[in-house]
């Protein structure tokens, strides 16, 4: 039984584990960071597991589970965004796709975003996975109408961080 | 501005080559690891807390060779802060584990730092509980020894001093001075303790509060 459980779980997140890698690189600015809140937001999904009922689909309970773990529970705080030397594994674009000037935007979007608080982080992440404010306030406990207002008032703040 | 948001969120999903891949085992590995979240900092951190309070009264103050007929008055007082203290202790540690329990990871990410928070609270009233305690129990030792029971040096000095009632002022304002500087240590070492770790939660969650406003 325990055996059933612990390959279905693990499964589950081995096909969804981008959800997980996307809000590490988010948070962390380091390799070990990054695979070290990995590692915590799994012990959390497991340890959560055993009451994930199927309801909800496994990959929006991860979202909340992640989410939880990167901002609240994650211990690790070294997570200030001095040091640029290492490249975000998230945003490798591949040169061919885009123009220069395109690619250079994108960067330095990501980069924006990287510097925001931890709860516009989130509002920030969960918009980018088309999620909608429904979702976006429901994982964040706060109104629809205010998520919406808050989303607002962050892409003020980008823009004040892209153009200074 | 707008647009470059869009640009992004296309973008977003063509990512997931970019991103490292976790084989099975490498995965189910990783679930037997020993979480280091900051619900079991402060679950530990809590469990020494009670024990730290739980031993200092046991420590015995000194009654002993005290057999005017005041001190049996103190004796009783003593006694019943005692067992007080236990009563309160137990509910403190049920609370404290009722809170505790209600964490959950799946919650909303307001209701989840709420719940530390409040768990993080009852600890913090059992602090402010143990801190009047022992100021009660300081002024209690300060008369049994210097009124029932005072040292013969001491009891010479009030009785020779032209101004017994200055003596008497001094002492208190020293015992008084004692229990504020205690006092004032073990909050100063708690705040820096739970500042620490309770920073950024304090942070995170007043900016989703203050949305609701």
């Amino acid at each position: 039984m325990k055996k059933e459980l612990e390959h279905k779980f693990v499964t589950e997140l081995e096909s969804n584990q981008n959800i997980v890698h996307k809000v590490c690189s988010l948070y962390t600015n380091d390799r070990d960071s990054h695979n070290d809140l990995f590692q915590e937001i799994t012990i959390q999904l497991w340890k959560a597991y055993p009451k994930f009922r199927g309801d909800a689909k496994f990959s929006t309970w991860m979202y909340r589970v992640a989410l939880n773990t990167a901002i609240t529970l994650y211990r690790k705080s070294k997570r200030r965004v001095q040091t640029q030397d290492y490249e975000s594994v998230i945003f490798k674009i591949k040169a061919d796709e885009y123009d220069d000037t395109q690619e250079q935007q994108l960067k330095l979007m990501y980069n924006a975003v990287k510097q925001l608080g931890d709860i516009d982080k989130a509002l920030v992440f969960l918009y980018l996975e088309d999620k909608d404010y429904s979702e976006i306030a429901s994982t964040l406990g706060i109104t629809e109408v205010n998520a919406r207002v808050k989303m607002n008032r962050i892409k003020n703040k980008l823009r004040t961080i892209l153009n200074p | 501005m707008m647009d470059e948001l869009e640009l992004l969120k296309k973008d977003w999903q063509k990512q997931e080559q970019g991103l490292p891949k976790l084989s099975y085992d490498q995965i189910y590995k990783m679930i037997w690891k020993k979480s280091s979240s900051l619900v079991k900092w402060i679950f530990y951190i809590s469990i020494v807390e009670f024990l730290f309070w739980i031993t200092i009264s046991f420590i015995p103050l000194g009654n002993k060779g005290v057999d005017l007929p005041e001190a049996n008055f103190i004796l009783i007082i003593n006694r019943v802060l005692t067992i007080t203290q236990f009563v309160i202790i137990i509910y403190f540690m049920f609370q404290f584990y009722q809170n505790y329990k209600k964490i959950s990871v799946t919650d909303s990410a307001r209701d989840l730092m709420k719940k530390i928070i409040a768990t993080r609270k009852t600890v913090m009233r059992y602090v402010w509980f143990n801190l009047g305690l022992f100021a009660v129990t300081m002024i209690i030792v300060f008369t049994e020894v210097l009124v029932l029971n005072p040292p013969p040096e001491l009891a010479e000095r009030i009785a020779n001093s032209d101004s017994s009632l200055l003596v008497w002022l001094a002492l208190g304002v020293g015992l008084l001075a004692a229990i504020m500087f205690f006092g004032l240590l073990i909050w100063l070492f708690f705040c820096l303790l739970y500042g620490l770790l309770l920073k950024r939660l304090t942070l995170n969650y007043k900016e989703l509060k203050r949305l609701e406003v």
